[in-house]
């Protein structure tokens, strides 16, 4: 009985890996509002040193945008993402980013097994881009990160940044 | 060193499914290819192509991809491997300055991120992601904005990964920092992460991916036993079975994965069912109309 029960289990598991694959070609379906009202975008590409980010350039391109990540109910979350806001401070598009600025890096192993680890990378710097759909609506952009911790083996590795984020970066839209 | 040790030669669209404007595009330049290695660049290039759109869920996304291939030549083959990470020394003179090493890192190999999205954008201003291969048989890579990856084998999968953290902020679900056997990395006690593919949250009512997980599947589907280590548990359930699986983020406990296997997780695994639907999702309106 309890190897019926498990076989029956195991059909149904399967069948979900195949539903949850979606293996069909994905339906045309509702795109974002902002992606529907205006081809157009905008590409925002920052620096960093260290902890340090600035805006380096803002440019208006005739394209598409991702999909938004959603624009509700993050403001406990941890992480790193960018926001399109409107004159009310109301989040118009939001982009979850791995952090860019993380001062560790991923390092493949090379062997057999292809083994993933991270390592200490302190004092990186670098670019970063961001692109955010050009709207009429659309007045400042913001970026939000965890601080890392400030004690123990996790001591400022923003990878293991452990508290809500917090906008570090804002300002306006050129119009 | 530099942009003296190269020339870019301009633009070709691999893969086309329509215009720029409209769907979601690819770029991948070259590094380390001297003039008469481009030939070799644009199979290169292709593989890469092939490789993405043979890959679950883009092969499913085709009419939303475009690849372009920006040809780039430099005057020497390679990349820089310094001997202070046990490399031969080299310091080919190539466009981007792609070098092994970064940071003291063996294996992290970083061409000059701002050069590569300056090209780009003046070849492609349209380009969603970014990519620069690099001429080089040792094994190597890196992401950010510009994923890098070497010639090496299995080092297509590099960039296959890192397309999931740049261009789909999809979190690593393995589930250690350095290795299994680390302190500090026991319990995930922070808030609950803003990437869509791993959770603190345990309930299946409300999980993130609770549409996904089928009543008869155990949530959690694993626990590790032993918090001051990776879970050694092999799968108690069948491939694609997407649940709640214990261990993601870098620690060993309290935090979990949707599916116990995935490119996020390990190279050269599928994407998880629920990393696929993310890069269904933000891919859709790319699709034709």
């Amino acid at each position: 009985m309890a190897s019926t029960r498990k076989s029956s289990e195991k059909k149904k598991s399967r069948k979900t890996a195949k539903e949850s694959n979606s293996r069909k070609a994905p339906a045309k379906s509702k795109q974002t509002k902002a992606a529907t009202e205006s081809p157009k975008a905008l590409r925002l590409t920052f620096s960093f040193d260290g902890d340090k980010v600035k805006l380096v350039s803002q440019q208006t391109v005739e394209m598409v945008v991702p999909a938004s990540d959603p624009v509700k109910g993050f403001s406990k979350q941890k992480g790193f993402w960018a926001e399109l806001k409107n004159e009310q401070n109301k989040t118009l598009y939001r982009r979850v980013m791995h952090n860019p600025t993380r001062n560790d890096a991923e390092v493949f192993s090379g062997g057999p097994d292809q083994n993933i680890s991270r390592a200490p990378a302190p004092k990186r710097k670098g670019v970063f881009v961001v692109v955010v759909p050009d709207t009429e609506k659309g007045d400042a952009v913001t970026l939000s990160r965890s601080s890392p911790p400030t004690t123990g083996p996790k001591r400022g590795l923003l990878s293991l940044a452990t508290k809500p984020a917090t906008e570090f970066l804002r300002f306006k839209l050129k119009k | 060193m530099g942009t003296s040790d190269g020339t870019v030669l301009g633009s070709t669209k691999i893969v086309d499914a329509g215009p720029e404007t409209k769907r979601w595009n690819v770029v991948i330049t070259s590094d380390g290819y001297r003039s008469n290695e481009m030939a070799q660049f644009a199979l290169d290039a292709k593989q890469f192509a092939d490789t993405l759109l043979a890959t679950a869920p883009f092969d499913l996304l085709r009419t939303a991809i475009n690849v372009f291939r920006v040809d780039v030549t430099s005057k020497d083959s390679g990349a820089d491997d310094p001997s202070k990470c046990g490399g031969t020394g080299a310091k080919p003179r190539t466009y981007f300055d792609a070098t092994f090493c970064t940071n003291g890192i063996r294996r992290l190999l970083v061409g000059n991120n701002s050069r590569v999205l300056k090209v780009i954008s003046k070849q492609v201003p349209q380009w969603h992601m970014a990519l620069l291969a690099v001429n080089s048989t040792i094994h190597g890579g890196s992401g950010g904005s510009v994923a890098t990856f070497s010639k090496s084998g299995g080092a297509i999968e590099i960039a296959l990964h890192e397309m999931g953290h740049s261009a789909f902020g999809l979190a690593d679900e393995y589930e250690y920092y350095a290795g299994c056997s680390e302190s500090g990395h026991d319990t995930h006690s922070g808030s609950e992460p803003s990437q869509p593919n791993i959770t603190t949250n345990k309930n299946r009512a409300t999980t993130k991916w609770r549409s996904l997980i089928l009543p008869s599947t155990a949530v959690p589907t694993t626990t590790n036993a032993n918090c001051a280590n990776c879970d050694p548990q092999p799968t108690p359930v069948p491939p694609g079975t997407i649940g709640l699986f214990e261990g993601a983020d870098y620690f060993h406990c309290r935090v979990y994965r949707p599916e116990f296997n995935c490119r996020m997780r390990n190279l050269g695994a599928p994407f998880c069912g629920v990393c696929q639907q993310v890069i269904v999702k933000k891919l859709t309106p790319f699709l034709p109309v």
